[in-house]
């Protein structure tokens, strides 16, 4: 087993609750990440987030995001004593927005820009981030032009470089094929890795591809009343710490029977929502 | 006889070659149909296009510049006009002024023009005034829409690219429809030239290509007006090719998913 400690919290959803109309939608989510250090490696935070649909996952994503305001409580990054504010924690939607009027290459440096005020500075690292993720011959051409993956990938690039390390992927899983699942795993890995800081929530319905590529699991339900009946408002239900379990950096997993127990008993809980 | 097939059949993409082959079969098809129409009142080929010459000789070159001109000032004019409006949708406040100006559009020139005509001090102003008017109340309408229908997705990205929501608005909705704002402009800019012949017939004292149709239709020189309308059609395809051209190098990336390019 890896030796590692727990750091600072780098993000804390503190008592969050969103109501629509006075219909409770989120009621009382409270959950945090904290800095995974290492000693012998970098290593970078995945949580996964799963939730049966309709639970309201989408809006605390959009909170997390900072593109919505809670009804109560708030979110936090980096230990800051504010809410989250847009732009800090990055957002790849299932479609990989892109701005269609702009080039691979000018969307990246719209991004980089905005963090980045030296031109030079602000280009080398876009390169080094095309290089790296193997879309350098692909900078002239317009979203459009780009294949599925490409697409996910320069999407990526873009939050990575004007978020601070936060990446929020929306069911970057969806209607993927086995190998494209087990590239957008590695992808998810390799962000992850490429700083210490950096931290990816992963909402997904696929549990085994989550569990997977996550070192915690966040499970957002509902409670119910005696008779069974779901009762308004959805919160994190369960938590898993799959660094606790020894089920995470380690390369297939998902081969382990352990891994497939863990698995199962997700999913149970998963089916008891 | 494979690329015969293909042009009867329902979405099928033709080559450029059958394309220019298809249209210069159907222009001479058209013009076979207007050389040997029965209809005793349409001019033939031969008298428009001496007529057209006729009025070349009586000034219809100038006319057409006058024309030209205003159409091109009332076009700028209106596009400034409709697309700040338009823009300004993104606040709330405008929003219900900009719908009051589209539902202008139902309302006919009788009336309006004594208005206009207090407020113009010369013929040319009138004239700009009402074609600005006749053009920017569909323009705002056709604009304000896209304004309208531009996707939330975009402006979070926008939002998550940490722009401020002035950053936001000169992005996604200037930049990022500007395809469509050369589209909506080729449209108005073609409705700008059927307009003109009426504004022209309100205020004559420049003249105009409009002015000089109108006094040929009156006389029921039917030669004469069929030559104003060929060359008008053809200032009009001109202008339209223009801003087509524009759209192609201001928004390269507009039509990349088209089937039919």
């Amino acid at each position: 087993m890896v030796s590692y400690t727990y750091g600072k919290t780098l993000l804390k959803v503190d008592d969050v609750s969103l109501e629509y109309d006075g219909r409770p939608i989120l009621k009382h989510v409270t959950a945090e990440i904290k800095d995974i250090i290492c000693t012998d490696h970098v290593q970078g935070q995945v949580v996964g987030f799963l939730g049966p649909s309709g639970i309201g996952k989408t809006q605390l994503f959009r909170i997390i995001a900072g593109l919505n305001k809670p009804t109560s409580g708030r979110v936090t990054i980096n230990g800051l004593d504010r809410p989250v504010q847009a732009g800090e924690v990055g957002v790849v939607s299932q479609d990989y927005p892109l701005f269609a009027h702009r080039t691979v290459m000018s969307n990246l440096m719209l991004a980089a820009n905005q963090k980045e005020k030296d031109e030079r500075t602000a280009r080398a690292k876009v390169v080094q981030y095309l290089t790296e993720f193997d879309l350098l011959d692909k900078a002239s051409l317009y979203p459009v032009q780009l294949s599925g993956g490409q697409r996910q990938r320069c999407a990526i690039i873009q939050q990575i470089l004007c978020s601070e390390h936060f990446l929020l992927m929306d069911e970057p899983f969806s209607g993927l094929d086995l190998l494209m699942l087990e590239k957008t795993s590695e992808l998810i890995q390799k962000v992850a890795n490429m700083d210490d800081l950096n931290t990816i929530i992963v909402v997904t319905h696929d549990i085994t591809a989550a569990a997977a590529v996550s070192d915690h699991l966040w499970l957002m339900g509902r409670d119910h009343d005696a008779k069974g009946n779901p009762l308004p408002g959805s919160h994190i239900v369960e938590t898993y710490d799959l660094i606790e379990r020894d089920l995470c950096w380690h390369p297939q997993i998902i081969t382990q029977p352990r891994f497939v127990d863990f698995v199962r008993e997700v999913k149970e809980r998963f089916r008891s929502l | 006889m494979n690329q015969a097939i293909e042009v009867f059949s329902p979405n099928r993409v033709i080559s450029k070659q059958t394309v220019r082959w298809m249209v210069g079969f159907q222009l001479l098809l058209l013009f076979f149909i207007w050389a040997f129409s029965p209809t005793v009142f349409l001019p033939k080929p031969k008298e428009v296009f001496q007529a057209l010459g006729e009025m070349w000789e009586e000034g219809l070159g100038g006319e057409l510049i006058t024309s030209f001109v205003l159409n091109l000032e009332a076009i700028a004019l209106a596009t400034l006009l409709s697309l700040g409006m338009a823009y300004l949708t993104v606040i709330p406040f405008f929003r219900p002024i900009v719908t009051l100006l589209s539902k202008l559009r139902f309302l006919s020139m009788v009336g309006l023009t004594f208005f206009f005509t207090l407020m113009a001090s010369t013929g040319h102003t009138l004239k700009l005034y009402l074609l600005v008017f006749s053009v920017s109340v569909f323009f705002v309408t056709g604009m304000a829409e896209v304004v309208a229908s531009i996707p939330k997705g975009e402006f979070d990205l926008a939002r998550t690219l940490r722009m401020n929501e002035w950053r936001v608005v000169y992005e996604v909705v200037i930049l990022g429809q500007a395809d469509k704002a050369f589209e909506v402009l080729r449209q108005n800019a073609a409705m700008g030239w059927m307009m003109l012949t009426m504004v022209e017939g309100i205020s004559r004292s420049e003249g105009g290509v409009g002015a000089m149709l109108l006094n040929q239709n009156k006389h029921f020189q039917l030669n004469a007006v069929f030559a104003i309308q060929l060359t008008i059609l053809l200032l009009g395809l001109a202008q339209d090719y223009g801003i087509g051209l524009l759209r192609e190098v201001f928004c390269p990336y507009a039509d990349l998913t088209l089937e039919r390019k």
